[in-house]
Parts: structure tokens; sequence; C-alpha cells
């Protein structure tokens, strides 16, 4: 059994599902009979079900006989015939974006096998008639905020919202240090002479795990750094003259959790730091096998300003509808399973000052409608993904649930609405969606990161397993009980948009993608001087995760 | 020095001030020599002229003369030059390096460009210094700091020149900036703009040629949070963050004057600044396409809308931009106006709902951004629609009163009165003019009209009087029966024409007109009778309009009714009546001036928040009210002595006894001194750096102190009970060396109910008004106080007998609301206090009532400056504003736009402000009375105030021109301006003013914005006017509303939650981001949030309410909507929504 049958599974029964509880059943000897046990067993009033929900040895001992029925296979083997598909994780680089040649892709080849993958086509397309995902063929929402915000905007959420971010970072850094509780760094300075007395020997190396509350830098020009945890806080100096860890701490940004080990001075006021931990992504992570067929991505659309590229717009619907000269092009269209939007599909109005001024269509529901009327053209054998933007008709604070009813309505049933962030599972290639507002904030606090290489600041996304660090400044949030923001799981792709420019890395086995923008160079960008690299849109190759880069 | 030139009665009057002022400034340093004031003498020092001011502000002595000395042959700017160059010199002062002579200089210089009064010399340039170019040789650079703002554009610019004169001086090279300077500062200037604002912003181009040529290296402290992106961290560039000084003295000093620079480049012959050809060459262009296209057609006023701009709830818009209905210009100056003030008829205040009141801010389209409102009953009210039908106007206040209820609709807002020195100084093309009694009686009079003829008579002719002129002298005819023919269309007007035709009677002597009511209504006559304004009843269903001869006449009728004519042959209606009718008839109001208001007037207590009675630090012992009586009984534990209080305080040094302590003064009588120390080192010198570290020693530390012994001892020094209401201290000192005041002074403060500033000084702030002529009645004080005070004649010479005569004010006389006379009268019984219970001298006032106040000394002051300016009260009232003379306010550098600055006692001044309280900050120097200026000299005030005209009438050629929309430049030099009295006794006597009013405290007490209570109701209010007015879209004021003022406040709240930083409830502690151990980590208090789910949501219901009702385009509705969603989605919880109440049924 899937992961992701598990999921609709509970979906269906009317239930979320945690990650890590769907893993726990998926690695069960006979995980469907767990997954019905559960469902009768359940408590009606849980609404996501947890790991500590699956109550393993009283299944165990109701159904002592059903580990043999499935024993042998296990579930990943039992999965699709598209894991046939070789596996292609020695993918390492990445067609240049600079120079996207589409003709010269050499990915046009089609997958051996293709002729199978053809017949699994037509049948999606039987199934995508009826209510999308939830019927279950290949999407799969695996978190999204919508529907399930708790927020009422009192101080303690707030505070819970950064304690489950610290508890769900610290954990990831806790198996590479061993690190103390602050308060007892204060309380051992409160009884004088730090841990002098009491360790003897190297008495004074100590790790901690906080999240950062200030950066700055001081007279001498060291950085100073103050961690905090649930216990309390504590200061962090990093020295100017060890140079690469300075390098490294002039990347530190507020409110990311890091891992410091380091010497306590005399006095106990401060640590100073000889190691900088980061949560990271593992360095060996096993690849999933993904699956065949083609993703498109792309953002930021603007439907209703009057920057947005109707033309070229149209050109790539054409294309997706296999209407193209280029018979490359042709091919490649039919290949295509997937179009994913990461945000702002409209303009929206209201947005900032003046906007009506820019705006084609002035009502909200009218670019909405025009999208819809966009979306219908594409083909049914895509299947559609879209998120919502800082530009889009729902709360501005983050995490943003989907479009309301009023606005999905106005759609075919076809397309699948998910929040922002949202990770989803495009039949075994996991996509975490984020719009990208986070980028405005990363662009101005860590020195290299720049909107032209908008890759570069979604890999330190990824090297702080969190979407969006920086609280106060230009990110919203909503302070939900959950940090929705946290990258657990890892994903295979993640995807942003927000800056109008076109990005593709990689680190560590998963693809970033920037998928730019529909709309020219704004007002607002001519004063910032912002280059937008609008109409290009990067596909990638779901078996391979090798992208292409199209211009329209 | 040079004597001012003035008549022996104003030299008599400027000597009983000054011997007055001398008189009190012996008594206060006797005072101050027994008390434990921070100096034994008076700390304001005076200054009799320009040269005085700009010595004392400064501080480098020797320069006062040197600038009467340059000024003997040189133009001001000139001879600003020529003094930064001789003290960077030496020639006058001593310093100890070069650039600190530097520095001197560049401060004399930009402190005399702006008159030695605004705060910009000493607070805007925080240093200057030398630096080193790539090539090994020296370069000035000046650090500009925010409050450079105030010296206005050119003397920033100039102060750029000042540095390169005196650089050359002193022979130091020009500034060679690097590649990634030039950048940084176009980097910089561009951010600078997007978080605050420039007048002006130069291109890439412009700032990369102004930063490379230029021989200063302009540089600045940081200003703005905000960091550059690129080009950080440069070797000669102290800071990432934006200098926001430095972008002002670029942009809109240097990039925006450089035509005035380039002036004085010229006389001078100073080299290296031929760049700045090349950048007016390149900004020229621009403005030659501009002028290009004025020449296409002919010059029209075009109605202008940013006037309309950000419009507040609750703040109404009196007139869209130029629309029939709205405020209808009338040239001419009141004794309460000019000088960025204009004037209504009271009675048009009354009728639209209290809003305006004297001294209430009106933002108007022309000519200037705003002004200043003032009563003037001699100008036409506004013309009514009553629910009877009936249409009257309005121009008596009672009657004013008796219709309010009655008013369905404001046809007409009335005249606005404005001087033509307003239009000039805006280099504003003169408006056309209405056909006016002021010019009507002008062409009669050259038509050789006859002049025996009262004047009054000819105001308000019958019909057959003013019929015959017009028939006899050929002249137009009278305004009095001209109507508004220019609002209405051919159509209308042929169709009025039939009507009265087919249906007038005539009756009673030709002298009323009557016309059926129901065919007039249902036909849109009466509504055309409305828009010209004839004025009508209704009476047993008819419509009467009494004299109705000129108006018949105008129609082209007959004595019978009978239409005199077939059809119309011209566009405009006024042509077409012009060639049926045999008398000439004029635009009766060519000229719409589209107004809304700005900010309330003010006539207040200047307080600070919270509002202390002295300046006494109390820390967190007081409590969050600050209360002395806490902190005398307060304990920091249950074991601590009572009164036992831990603050930040000075520590001194008595240097004869060597006794500790914190006051001023020694008990052995010695002054004492701060006793400095090392907060690095420990160590205690006496030296302003550390010898061992290089660190600033301070004597300021947190200290314990007795504050219960102190508090007693001090009730017991006064002989005062401790039983005050409220008796309040600061939470921590802002001075340097943190000296408190004496606790007395509190003490007796509190017993009067006054507060204290920063400075030590007790202040009343009210709105700027000018007034140029009093009469006796209306200011409270008789005829025999005023002769006592010098005013002997009135203005056509009449010894003084009789309390209506009209007086010229005197140039350093106020008159002050009642309040304010009040809150004065209680300094005065303070400081009489001061004297007798804690100075142990004789009391100086005595005074007991109101009317001891006339004849006081006061200061002036304003923000932004340092310069108080002495005057004198001369009587009250009612109104909520500080009338004074146009020359007092132009010597605060204000203009009577609606701005407000304070008063206060000049006795108060003098004993309790010190130097040594002001803050110890950026900006800490502003608003304080640094230097006093004594004699008011016309040529030394603020410029404006010499385009202020004072003739008794404007001249025909003058309204004749305004008809083809005249640069009101043709006229600067045959108008009897001040600047053509300038240096001749006629400077300060014999003003006249073209409208008189009879009463400059007419109209409603306060505006009704102060009155109404939540911003809904304001709203309310505010829509409820626009509705009634004829020449406001109510429906766009609300939107606009909600556009400028709801929906930002919505979305910015919004914003605000969800990025919210949080604060502790016990100390106070800020932190960004909430701690992650939920309370504060300072003190474990409790933490709360800083923006709340009731301060997002507040204009959200009403919002929605007015989107509705006003039916706001459905682009603002969607907006509203939107925000309500996210609302929606923020503060509920969406699991909790789907538990309906069913499941728990």
């Amino acid at each position: 059994m899937k992961e992701i049958n598990v999921q609709e599974a509970f979906l269906e029964a009317g239930y979320q599902i945690s990650p890590e509880a769907v893993k726990l059943i998926v690695s069960h000897s006979s995980p469907k009979d767990l997954v019905c046990y559960i469902l009768e067993h359940i408590d009606e009033s849980v609404f996501v079900i947890e790991i500590e929900h699956i109550d393993l040895p009283s299944f165990e001992s109701e159904y002592p006989t059903s580990q043999k029925a499935d024993s042998g296979t296990t579930s990943e083997a039992s999965s699709h015939p598209g894991s046939q598909i070789s596996q292609n994780s020695e993918v390492t680089s990445v067609e240049a974006p600079v120079n996207p040649v589409v003709s010269a892709s050499p990915s046009f080849s089609s997958p051996s096998g293709y002729g199978t993958d053809r017949s699994l086509n037509t049948s999606i397309h039987a199934n995508s008639n009826s209510k999308g995902n939830v019927n279950g063929n290949n999407i799969s929402i695996m978190s999204d905020i919508t529907d399930m915000s708790t927020c009422v905007g009192e101080y303690m959420e707030f505070v819970q919202y950064f304690r489950n971010r610290y508890s769900k970072l610290s954990d990831m850094i806790r198996g590479r240090i061993t690190a103390r509780p602050i308060e007892s760094l204060n309380r051992n300075r409160k009884h004088g002479g730090g841990l002098k007395r009491s360790g003897g020997g190297d008495y004074s190396e100590v790790s901690i795990i906080g999240m950062v509350s200030e950066v700055r830098s001081t007279a001498n020009g060291h950085k100073m750094l103050q961690l905090e945890d649930p216990t309390g806080s504590f200061l962090v100096l990093v020295h100017q003259a060890e140079k690469d860890l300075f390098e490294e701490a002039s990347k530190i940004i507020l409110d990311e959790v890091i891992g410091i080990t380091g010497s306590l001075t005399n006095d106990g006021s401060l640590i100073v730091a000889k190691k900088i931990i980061l949560p990271d992504l593992p360095n060996i992570s096993h690849r999933r096998e993904g699956t065949w067929g083609k993703a498109v991505f792309t953002s930021d659309v603007h439907i209703g300003s009057s920057t947005f590229l109707e033309e070229e717009w149209c050109s790539f619907l054409d294309f997706l509808n296999g209407k193209c000269d280029n018979d490359q092009m042709k091919e490649l269209s039919k290949d295509i399973r997937f179009l994913v939007i990461a945000g702002d599909l409209v303009d929206g109005i209201g947005i900032f000052p003046g906007q009506e001024h820019e705006l084609d269509i002035l009502d909200i529901y009218d670019q909405y409608a025009k999208a819809a009327e966009y979306f219908s053209q594409v083909p049914e054998h895509i299947q559609i993904i879209i998120s919502p933007g800082n530009h889009d008709a729902v709360r501005q604070a983050e995490p943003q649930p989907r479009f309301p009813e009023r606005i999905t309505s106005l759609f075919e049933d076809r397309i699948t609405f998910v929040g922002n962030p949202a990770l989803v599972d495009l039949d075994g290639v996991q996509v975490l969606m984020y719009h990208g507002r986070s980028i405005d904030d990363l662009v101005a606090s860590i020195p290299g990161v720049s909107y032209q290489e908008p890759e570069k600041a979604m890999i330190e996304m990824l090297k702080r397993r969190h979407l969006s660090p920086i609280y106060g400044s230009r990110v919203s949030i909503a302070p939900e009980k959950q940090d929705h923001f946290v990258i657990d799981p890892i994903p295979d792709i993640l995807h942003c948009g927000h800056v109008h420019t076109i990005g593709i890395g990689r680190y560590k086995n998963v693809l970033a993608i920037n998928s730019g923008t529909w709309q020219s160079q704004t007002e607002f960008q001519k004063m910032v001087n912002v280059m937008p690299t609008p109409a290009q849109v990067p596909i990638v190759d779901l078996s391979t995760l090798r992208t292409t880069l199209l211009h329209f | 020095m040079a004597e001012i030139v003035a008549s022996k009665e104003m030299q008599e009057y400027f000597n009983t001030l000054e011997s007055t002022l001398k008189k009190e400034i012996e008594i206060v340093n006797n005072a101050r020599s027994k008390g434990k004031d921070p100096k034994p003498h008076v700390e304001i020092p005076l200054a009799k002229d320009l040269a005085d001011r700009v010595e004392n502000l400064i501080g480098v002595k020797g320069v006062a003369e040197l600038i009467r000395k340059l000024e003997e042959t040189r133009s001001r700017e000139e001879a600003a030059l020529a003094l930064g160059r001789e003290v960077a010199q030496g020639k006058v002062g001593t310093f100890d390096s070069k650039s600190d002579a530097i520095e001197a200089a560049i401060r004399v210089s930009v402190a005399m460009l702006t008159e030695g009064v605004v705060a910009a010399p000493i607070e805007g340039i925080d240093r200057a210094g030398i630096g080193k170019n790539d090539d090994g040789s020296e370069y000035v650079s000046i650090f500009y700091a925010g409050p450079i703002r105030s010296a206005g554009g050119t003397a920033q610019a100039l102060s750029v020149l000042v540095g390169d004169y005196v650089r050359r001086g002193v022979g130091i090279d020009r500034y060679k900036p690097r590649k990634e300077e030039v950048e940084r500062y176009i980097e910089e200037i561009m951010l600078y703009k997007r978080v605050a604002s420039l007048q002006y912003t130069p291109s890439e181009e412009e700032i990369r040629l102004i930063v490379e040529n230029c021989p200063i290296c302009i540089d600045g402290e940081p200003t703005e949070a905000e960091e550059v992106e690129g080009h950080r961290n440069l070797d000669r560039i102290g800071t990432n963050r934006v200098r926001g000084g430095m972008a002002l003295v670029l942009a809109e000093g240097l990039a925006l004057k450089a035509p005035k620079i380039q002036k004085h480049v010229k006389k001078l012959k100073i080299d290296g600044w031929e760049w700045l050809d090349q950048l007016i060459t390149g900004t020229k262009s621009a403005a030659d396409d501009s002028g290009e296209e004025k020449k296409e057609e002919k010059p029209r006023i075009k109605p202008k809308d940013k006037y309309m701009r950000d419009l507040i709830a609750g703040r109404p818009v009196f007139s869209h931009p130029s629309r029939p209905g709205g405020f209808r210009l009338r040239y001419g100056r009141s004794r309460n106006t000019s000088f960025a003030a204009a004037g209504i008829n009271p009675s048009g205040m009354i009728v639209m709902d209290d809003f305006i009141a004297p001294g209430t801010q009106l933002k108007v389209e022309r000519p200037g951004k705003a002004a200043g409102m003032a009563p003037v009953d001699s100008i036409e009210g506004p013309t009514v629609k009553l629910r009877s039908g009936d249409v009257v106007r309005i121009d008596r206040i009672d009657e004013a009163y008796n219709l309010r209820q009655e008013v369905e609709e404001i046809i007409d807002i009335g005249e606005i009165l404005i001087n033509y020195g307003d239009f000039l100084e805006n280099n504003h093309p003169l408006a056309p003019s209405p056909y006016c009694f002021e010019w009507w009686i002008q062409e009669y009079r050259k038509a050789g009209g006859d002049q025996s003829v009262d004047e009054e008579d000819l105001k308000d002719p019958s019909q057959d009087v003013a019929l015959d002129i017009s028939k006899k002298y050929g002249v137009a005819l009278h305004p009095k029966f001209t109507y508004l023919w220019h609002d209405i269309e051919n159509d209308k007007f042929e169709q009025l024409a039939d009507f009265i035709s087919e249906n007038g009677i005539l009756e009673s002597e030709r002298t009323v007109l009557r016309l059926p009511y129901d065919a007039a209504l249902s036909s849109g006559v009466k509504r055309t009778l409305e828009l010209l304004l004839v004025l009508h009843k209704i009476s047993g269903g008819m419509i009467l309009i009494e004299e109705p001869l000129p108006f018949i006449y105008t129609l082209g009728l007959d004595d019978e009714l009978r239409k005199k004519w077939d059809s119309l042959e011209h566009e405009e209606v006024l042509d077409n009546i012009n060639q049926i009718t045999e008398f000439e008839v004029r635009p009766r109001a060519p000229t719409r001036i589209g107004a809304r208001m700005g900010r309330p007037e003010k006539s207040d207590k200047r307080k600070m928040s919270p509002a202390p009675h002295v300046l006494f630090p109390i820390a967190e012992s007081g409590g969050n009210t600050r209360k002395l009586e806490n902190a005398a009984s307060f304990k920091a534990s249950t074991n601590a002595k009572v009164g036992e209080i831990t603050v930040e305080i000075g520590n001194r040094i008595c240097p004869a006894c060597g006794v500790e302590t914190i006051e001023y003064r020694c008990d052995c009588g010695e002054y004492t001194i701060p006793k400095l120390f090392c907060p690095r080192c420990g160590i205690s010198v006496n030296k302003k750096e550390c010898p061992k570290c290089g660190t600033k020693t301070t004597c300021t530390s947190m200290r314990k102190i007795d504050f219960k012994s102190i508090y007693q001892k001090a009730f017991e020094k006064v002989g005062e009970r401790d039983k005050l209401d409220s008796f309040k201290g600061v939470k921590r000192m802002m001075s340097k060396d943190m000296t408190p005041e004496p606790l007395e002074k509190g003490i007796l403060r509190a017993k009067h109910d006054l507060f204290t500033f920063k400075d030590g000084t007790v202040r009343y702030d009210m709105s700027d008004i000018p007034l140029t002529h009093i009469r006796p009645s209306e200011i409270g004080v008789t005829c025999e106080k005023l002769k006592e005070l010098g005013y002997e004649e009135d203005i056509y010479g009449k010894p003084l007998t009789d309390p209506e005569q009209v007086l010229c004010l005197k140039v350093q006389d106020l008159v002050i609301s009642y309040d304010c006379a009040d809150y004065l009268l209680r300094t005065m019984q303070y400081i009489d206090d001061l004297f007798v219970k804690y100075y142990k001298v004789d009391p100086y006032y005595n005074a007991k009532t109101r009317d001891d106040t006339v004849g006081i000394l006061l200061m002036g002051l304003a923000p932004h400056t340092s310069a108080g300016v002495l005057g004198r009260l001369v009587g009250f009232t009612t109104a909520a504003v500080g009338y004074a003379h146009p020359f007092f306010h132009a010597a605060k550098r204000r203009n009577c736009d609606g701005d407000e600055d304070c008063v206060m006692l000049l006795m108060d001044g003098l004993l309790n402000f010190s130097r040594e309280y002001l803050p110890d900050k950026r900006g800490g120097k502003m608003d304080a009375p640094l230097v006093l200026t004594t004699r008011l000299d016309p040529s030394e005030v603020d410029k404006e105030a010499h385009n202020i005209d004072v003739c008794e009438s404007y001249p025909l050629e003058f309204y004749e021109a305004t008809q083809r929309i005249a640069n009101p430049k043709e006229f600067e030099d045959t108008f009897d301006l001040i600047s053509s009295r300038l240096g001749t006794p006629l400077q300060y006597e014999k003003f006249m003013f073209t409208h008189d009013t009879s009463n400059i405290a007419a109209g409603p007490l306060k505006s009704a914005y102060k009155t109404l209570g939540s911003m809904v109701e304001k709203m309310d209010a505010q829509l409820e006017l626009g509705k009634k007015i004829r020449a406001v879209d109510a429906s766009d004021v609300a939107e606009r509303v909600l556009i400028s003022h709801f929906l930002p406040d919505m979305f910015g709240n919004l914003r605000a939650f969800s990025r919210q930083g949080t604060r502790c409830v016990k100390c106070g502690a800020k932190y960004r981001r909430p701690p992650l151990t939920g309370s504060c980590q300072k003190c474990g208090g409790r933490v709360i949030l800083t923006v709340h789910e009731g301060a997002v949501k507040k204009y959200f219901e009403v919002s929605m309410k007015v989107a509705e009702e006003y039916n706001v385009s459905s682009y603002t509705k969607q907006r509203i909507e939107l925000i309500g969603y996210d609302m929606k989605s923020l503060f509920e919880n969406d699991r909790s929504k789907q538990m309906g109440l069913s499941d728990f049924m």
C-alpha cells in the first residue's frame, strides 16, 4: 500500500493524517487491515491522526493472522507501473537557465515503456472527469492549512507557533549535537564561575540549540548572537578571526533555529562559538523513484494586470494543447501530466496603493473568471494544481488557505486548489509549493542572495529547513499551532515564485525552481530596478527531475 | 548696531518693552542667585538683531560684530559666505583644530542664511570632518542630520558652497569620490525617497554629476532604519543605513536649487562649480517643455485636486475643485487675514455645521496649499435653500443660528477673502476676480459718478438707483444685482425668460415679481433661480422675488415682461445677455476655490505625555502614572527602606567641600560640578574623555536615592502641605548630566495646575492667525488700559476714546485666547509663589484676575526653531487662536497656514529655562529658547511677510488684470507691500486693510471636529455636511475617506498584527518576537501583544456601512469585502466554526 492510498483512505473517511503516521502505517506489514482497524477505533473528536492514535499492540493482538497475508511484498514494490521507468538519480546538473534553447534539449527522448504510460494516461482521463484528486488517481495533498486554521489572534498562539518551530527544527539538529537547555547555563552563571568547578578538564565545551533572536556586530567587528530556547536565552560570540565560521555566521538570520558548539567564557556570560549547526538536509537521502511524464511549473500569472502578457500566455496555452509549429515541442506537450502554479494567479485588487491604475480588470471575481476561462483551455489530461500568493484574494497572513468557494466555483472541477505553502504528491514526486514572499527577506538579509538568482534564496530555505524564518519583516504570519513553514518531510521539488525571475538550482537531491512570471516589468519594479524574466516556463521530467526551460 | 528705523512712538514702544525686559532680567538674576538653578543668572541671551542671534545660537564670540560689518556692503547671502571664510581663517573665535574651525564656519553661515532662528545650523549639521583622498590629499566632509530640513533648500545648498569657500580659505583639497561611493549615493537617495519622501528626486545622472563634481563630501548620520542593499561597508562611509540629511541636501538642496547657487558662484567667481551649468541645462529642458504647453492655449485657471488627497474621516470637504457652489474668490485683505490666512463669513462657519472655527486649517485649491481661517463678516455668506423652499443668503451670524436647522441645501458656501500678497508669495497667476463692489465703485468713480453719495448707500443701492447709475454713467450693473449667469446654459436661460414672460406678475410698484411655485418647480425654473443665486421666498403658492427689475432686464424682458429677443447667438449666456441688454453684466463668480478641512484649530496647554509637573526622575517607582507620592512611599522589597528608589541620575560634587550631591548647588552655597567617570574603566576623571581608553566620560549612573526625604524637605521648604491632587515626575532625565530640577518648583507648579515642558518652561499652544488692527471692545480691554500701553490714536489719527475705534496693532503685541490668559495668570501666580516661597524674594506680579495679565511680557517660540521672540499681551479673544502681528509670526518663521506654536510667560522662561535640562539627543535643542529676539526688525523676519499688502483698496488695473490671468509679479512694484516700506518708519505703522470685520472672534468657539466623539460620529457628520453642500459629491468624499484613511488603516493594522512585536506589562521591555519562554526574559512579567484584534477591526463595520450607503465604486467595495475575509480568516478558528451549534445539542 502506498502512502497516497493511505492518505486517501483517511481523507475519504473525513480525517487528516500526519505524514509520520502515514509512514508508520505503510511500513507495517499489513497496512490495509491496519487502516481499517484505525478507522474503526479512532476517537471521533480527533481531526488529525497522529502516531499516538495508532495503537499497534492492540491491533496486532486483534489481527494476528494478517501479518502473513501481506508479508513478502514491501509497500514500495507493490506500487505503480510507473516505477518501471529507469532511475535517474545521477542527474546532477540542470540546464543553464541563461541559455535555454529548447530544441537542443536532450530530455526529449521519450522514456522507455512509453506505450504503457500511454494506456495509463487515458485511464487518468477517465478518472479525472469526476471530482479530481479525492477519488484518487495521482495527486494527493500531504499538507495544507486549508480549513485547518485555528488561529484567533491571541498572544499564546504566537508563543506556541514559535515553540512549535523550535521543537520541530531543534529535533533535526539534536541528533547531531548533545545540546543542553539554556537555562542550565544561566543557572551556572548565577552560582558564579561558570562550569569551571563542576566539570574539570575541558570544562567549558557546551552545545545549545536556539532560535536566533538578535544578530549584531560588536564594536570590534565580531558577531554577537542571542539564542533562545523555551527555557531562556544566551549570548553567542563569533570571533572575527575564525574566518570560515565568521563567514557562516554572517549568513545567520533572525528567527532561524541553529545549534552552537563552543566554549563558555570565564564569567559564564557568553559562548564563543566553534561550530554552527543548521538543521539542513541530510547528506545521504534515498531518492524517491519518481514517475513518468512531465510537470510544468509556473506562477505569478497576474491575470487582470495591464502588464499581464496575454499573447505569450496564450501561446503557452497553445503549447499545452499541442498547437505549435515545432514538432519537438508538440511531442513534449504530450508528455505533460501536471501544471503547477505557485501563487499570484491574478493581480488582485488593493494590493498596493494606486493599483487601480495598473489594472485591466478591476473586478476581482472577473479576474478569476478570466483565469478560469484560460484554464478551461488546458487539455484534460493535464492536472492543474493552484496555490495562492500575496496578490490573491485570500488572507495575506501565511500560511494562506486555498481560494474560497466563491472563487473555486468559477473554475472547472478538475482543478486542484491548495493552500500556501502546500506539500503535494504528484504521483510519487513530492512538490513543496510556496509562493515565496520570504525571498524578499532573505535577499535583504543574506549576503550573496539576490533577486537575479532566486534559487539561492530557496537553497537557503532548504538549509534552514524552513520556508520563511524571519519574523516581523515582510512576511505576515498567522500564528497557527503548527509551523507550516518547516520543511519536513523533504520534498523532491521546492517550487516558489513571487520574485518574477526564473531560477533553477539543486541542493542535495532537491530541485529548487523559481518559476518566473507572466507579467512584464511593473512600475514598482522599474522604480527598484528589478528586471523580471517573464514568459519562461520550467518543465521537469518527473522521472529524472531534469529541467528544461521554455520561452514563450 | 544699526538702529531700526521707526517713528518716535514706535521707538518708545520698543524702549518700553526693553526696559521692562531688563527689569525682569535683573529680578530673575537676583532670584536665581539664591536658589538651586543650574546657573546663577538668566540663561537666555538677548539678541537685538540677526547678528546677535547668530552669535548666541552658535556661540562663537565676535561673530555679531563681523556680521554687522559685512552686511553693510553685501547682501545677506554674500555676507554669509564671507563670514564663513573669515571664521574658518580664524579671524574670530578660537578653535582646537582645523575641522572645528570649518565646522563653526559652516554653522555660522547657515545660521545667518536662516536668520538665526531655526535649529538647522545647530541640529542639522552634526559636524565637519577632514578625510583623505586616494591621492593622499585631504578633503572636507560635512555630516548633515535630519533637522537640516528646517533650513530650507536654498540654505542647505548654500551650506555646501560655504564649505567649499571655506576649505579653499584654509587650503584643503577637493573631495575625490571613488566610483563605488558615487553609486552608493544613487542607491541611497532612491531608497530614502521610498522610505521618507523628497520634494524633488534627482535622476541618476544628476546625482552622479553632483557627487562626482561637488568639491565637498556630503555625508551624514544615519536617520532611517533602512540599510542599503548594495554598496555596503565602504571605507569612507561610516554606515550602511540611510543618511537622511545627506539625501535632503543633495536632492532638495543642490539639485533643486542649482540656479541659486550658480548665481552666487558667478558673483563670487568661485571656480570648480562649472558643472552646475550642465545640471541646470539638463533640468531646464524639462521645464521648457511645460512652458510650451502653456503657450498653446490661452491662460486658464484649471481645477486642481491635490488638496483632496489623503482625505481623513471627520474632516469634511467644503467644495470639490473649482465647482459651482464652492467658495467664491474675493480679493482683499481684512485685518485678520493675509500671510496664508483667508477669511470667510462667520455665518458660513455656522451653516457648515461648525466644522470651521477661527484658526481651523483648510487645505485649499489655491493660491497656496493651506490657509488658516478667520471670520470676516464684510464679505458674503452662504446662500441656502430652506425646507420651506425659500432661498436666502445668510450674512449675519444671528440669522445663521436661527436658520441652521431649516437648511435643506447649501447652494453656495459664500465668499473667501484672499489677499493679493498670497498670490504673489505663491507665484500663482491671478485668478479672475468676480465683479464685486470694490471694483464697481472704482469704475463708477472713474466714469464720473456722483462723489457726494455716501459709500454705504452705494454698497447697497435700491434697484432703481442701481439701474439709474448703469444707465447714466454706463458702468456695469451693480454686483448686488448681478447673478451667476455663467453657471447656467443657454436653454435654461431661454426657458427662464419664457417662463417669467408667460407666468410672471410684477407688482407693488415693480418691487416684487411673483411666479407660480408649482409650475416653477416642475419645470426646473425654480432650480435655475437657485443656481443663479436669485434670492426668493415662497408664499401662498407663489415665488416672490424682491427688487426684480435688474433681473428682468437682464433676461431681456421689458417692464411688461415681454421678451425683447428671439434667439441667442452666442455660446456663453453672458455674451448673449450683454448683447440683449442695455447695460453691461459681468461674471459674478468666475473663480471658485475648492477646500477641505485640514487640521482643527488649537488652543491648549503644552503637555508632554505623560505630563510631568517637574523634571525629576523616579524610574518605575511612581508606577505608570509617574506619581511622585507613590515614589516617596515606594518600597523595593518588603524589608527595603521606604522611599529609597533606584534611578539613573547624575552625580555631582561640590568643589568647595567635596560633598557629593544630585543638585546643582551644594548646601554650602557653592555650585557643584558633574563628577565624571569612565563607564568602561570605572576610573573617576575630571575630563571629557577617559585618558586610559578614550571613551567619553559621564556622570550618570543607576543610583539609590532617598527620595522620601527629598520629597518631604521640598514640601517643608516651600511651606506647602502634601495635599496635591496630582504631582508627577518623569521616568528618566533626558539631559546629558541627568541632574533634576529642584523638586520645589514642581510642587508649586502642581499647586497651580501647570505642566512643564522638557526644558523646564510652562507653555501654551495656539494656532497662528495674523492680526494687524484691533478694536478695544473686541479684545476685552478698556481704552484707558490701551492708552497706558501706548495706543494713543486710531488708524485715522483720532485720539482713542471709543472702544469701537480701530487701532493699528503694534508688532510685538499679542491677542490670545481666554483660556491661555487664565493659564498665564496661573503661571504668574506660580512665579510669585516661587519668588516668595522658594527664592525668598519679593513677589513680582501680584496678579489676581485675568485683567492683571494685560501688558505682561511673553515669549513666542515655534517648533523646529531655537529663537524666542519677545511679545506683550494686549488683549483676549474667545477664538481658540493666538492673534499676533504677521511680523511676529514671521519672526518665529511661521506663516499662518494653520500651524500652531507656543507662548510662554517671559518671566517663566527667564527663571526656569536652562540648557542643562535639554535632551541630549538629535533635535534636543529644537523648540527651546536658546536666544531671545527683543526687537522685531521687519527686514530680518521671514521674507514671506514682505509680500503682505497693506493698502486700503486694490487698484482698478488690478481687477482688470485678473481677467487675463496676469502674473502677480506685474503688480509687485506698484502695490503697497511691506517690501516697499522696509527701512522707513512706515514699516511698522499706518497699515490698512480692504475689508473690515466687526468681530475677530465670530463663529463657533471650537470646530465640530473636536466636539464630535468617535471617528464614526465624525465621519457621519462629515458625510451629512457633504450631502447638504451643492459643491460636494458626498459619495466621492466617502470613497476618498475609505481609500485614503480606513482601508490603509485596516490594511496596515492587519499587516502590523501579523508582524507585531510584544511588550512586557510589568517592565515595559519590548520584544520583536514573542519570547519562547512566553514571559518576559528580563523580569518574568506577563508579555502581551502590541496590536490587538480590536485595532485591526475598528473601521471595518463603518467602512461596510458607508460603502453601501454612499454606493462607492465596486472596486472599493470589493477591497473592503476582501479585507473582511482576511480578518475573518485570521481571527476565526476554522475548526470551531465547523462545529456548529447543533453539535452541542
